[in-house]
């Protein structure tokens, strides 16, 4: 009886591992497929030659070059935005709060990554109403809007990520710190945060990848189909997930397509690279923390 | 008798549920004492009420006075104008009953606590660890592996770095719970002949299981049943040989 539990449990571990794998595979499969014999220079910058494009002086008009710096940007401005905030309100939630402070502020995060994406593209659409109407005629649409937004949204992930990286931490961890007498101040930054620095840039890859893929905010606030690079934090900006839902919706021949299969590849080796870059930091700063040579 | 901690009613609550009562006691500045008693008979929470880490544990509540020797004078750690908990627990340093060491190389696990509570960095810093290092034994057993994880040596040599490094922070005394308990005999005997030789520089406070240990290296003894001390004596009181271990068993 109890062995076939136990092969039904394995049964349903293993097809639940081959499941992920094999969706995995296929996906990247299928866009590697589509997207590699379009995946060239000319898909990137048109027709402008790729170091006048790179360094700004001429636009580009056929190329997702803009779209992938505008994405870069945004995702850069979002983290920026919410990382502060987010990792600070994580350990907040698990060395400071208590009682029922504690139950609200948890129960804010989780309304907050409830919400749709959807919702709170609306939501930044009608902040730019609101200070338009108190008297801030030039309030429009951009990519710090947009950021804004989209940091709202990836940050519970990353709150969430702090909380508990900060929470598993072993509890001998906090006591031979003040034990040794350090201050709270101290072992929270020197020992606390380095300890859990792992799940934290966890959270931060995780909310990262979500702001790289979102379209559904940056529709509302301020992405559009020709804009060139961002020329600035109050500018309209372009972005790959955009460029793919766009060119997915609207396309006219099989060529424009492609292209679209093409930038599909471009924001998913994008976010590799992110990723990667992210995981070297964090291996970085263990090691440092850490002393190990 | 001069004191290095003195305890005035002292009496202590986890979450309503009281573990020390009205406790009064002196703790000498010689020789080293032994707190006894089974488990859960409050000998660790009357240690930690020395330096303060009961109130790092959820639903602490104490009242009473500690007063302990610090800079020649007795200083109250409780109450109003009483130092912070930080600074007493650099005060009254503490080793625990299974090593502890931080999740750091061997070398940070010295040289972080000297630079957060002394300042001290650099070669100074590099010099007073290798001087405590060598001061417990362990200076040739690790000082080609200084980088590699302090959890990557064994019990005992953890352990050894653990005393070391509350000493490199030079404290006033020392409070040692069970500091042998989780190390195989002699790991242990390497440990007890270091607390023989530091019972000269500071006063130790130490609570043990093992009667044959409290035996070796006790001078004052205090028996703990119930949350309350329920006997007092000195190595002086204890039968002569074979029979110490016996009058102590029967003590508990």
């Amino acid at each position: 009886m109890v062995n076939k539990r136990l092969l039904l449990f394995r049964s349903l571990s293993y097809f639940g591992a081959a499941f992920v794998t094999f969706s995995c595979t296929a996906i990247f499969l299928f866009i590697i497929i589509q997207g590699l014999p379009v995946l060239n220079l000319r898909l990137l910058f048109g027709e402008t030659p790729p170091l006048d494009a790179i360094l700004g002086i001429r636009p580009v008009w056929e190329g997702i070059w803009p779209a992938l710096v505008g994405t870069l940007c945004l995702v850069l401005l979002t983290t920026l935005l919410a990382a502060l905030p987010g990792v600070c309100c994580g350990i907040y939630l698990a060395r400071i709060a208590k009682g029922g402070l504690k139950a609200h502020l948890s129960l804010a995060i989780d309304l907050l990554a409830g919400i749709p994406s959807i919702v709170m593209g609306l939501f930044g659409f009608v902040l730019i109403l609101a200070l338009r109407h108190a008297g801030w005629q030039n309030a429009t649409t951009c990519i710090l809007l947009a950021a804004f937004c989209l940091a709202l949204l990836v940050m519970p992930a990353l709150v969430v990520a702090t909380r508990s990286a900060v929470e598993s931490l072993p509890p001998t961890l906090s006591l031979t710190c003040a034990s040794l007498g350090f201050s709270e101040g101290q072992s929270l930054r020197r020992v606390l945060i380095p300890a859990s620095a792992r799940g934290i840039l966890g959270g931060m890859i995780l909310a990262m990848g979500r702001a790289a893929e979102d379209t559904a905010v940056i529709m509302l606030t301020g992405v559009v189909v020709n804009s060139g690079l961002p020329a600035g934090l109050a500018a309209k900006f372009e972005a790959l997930p955009f460029f793919i839902y766009y060119t997915a919706a609207q396309y006219g021949d099989e060529s424009e397509l492609q292209r679209g299969f093409g930038a599909a590849l471009t924001l998913l080796l994008l976010s590799a690279l992110l990723t990667g870059t992210a995981h070297l930091c964090q291996r970085a700063v263990t090691r440092r923390f850490r002393g190990y040579r | 008798m001069e004191f290095c901690a003195e305890i005035k009613n002292l009496t202590v609550r986890f979450n309503g549920e009281t573990v020390l009562y009205d406790i009064t006691a002196n703790f000498a500045k010689r020789g080293i004492t032994v707190l006894l008693g089974r488990s859960g008979s409050g000998k660790t929470t009357l240690l930690r009420a020395v330096n303060r880490l009961n109130e790092n544990f959820p639903g602490y509540e104490g009242e009473g006075s500690v007063r302990i020797a610090s800079a020649g004078a007795m200083r109250e750690i409780y109450g109003k104008g009483a130092p912070e908990a930080a600074r007493i627990r650099h005060g009254a340093g503490m080793v625990f009953q299974s090593p502890n060491p931080l999740p750091l190389s061997l070398k940070k696990n010295m040289l972080l606590p000297m630079e957060l509570v002394l300042g001290i960095k650099g070669a100074e810093a590099e010099a007073r660890m290798e001087k405590y290092l060598r001061g417990v034994g362990l200076w040739e057993e690790v000082k080609d592996r200084l980088n590699a994880g302090a959890l990557s040596f064994s019990g005992g040599q953890q352990q050894r770095m653990c005393l070391a490094r509350i000493l490199a922070l030079e404290p006033d005394m020392l409070l040692l719970d069970e500091p042998t308990a989780s190390l195989d005999k002699k790991s242990s005997e390497v440990i007890e002949e270091l607390l023989k030789k530091l019972e000269e520089r500071m006063p130790i406070i130490m609570v043990s299981h093992s009667l044959a240990q409290a035996k070796k290296l006790g001078a004052h003894f205090k028996l703990m049943s119930g949350g309350r001390i329920v006997k007092e004596f000195e190595r002086e009181e204890l039968p002569r040989g074979k029979d110490t271990e016996t009058f102590l068993e029967e003590l508990l």
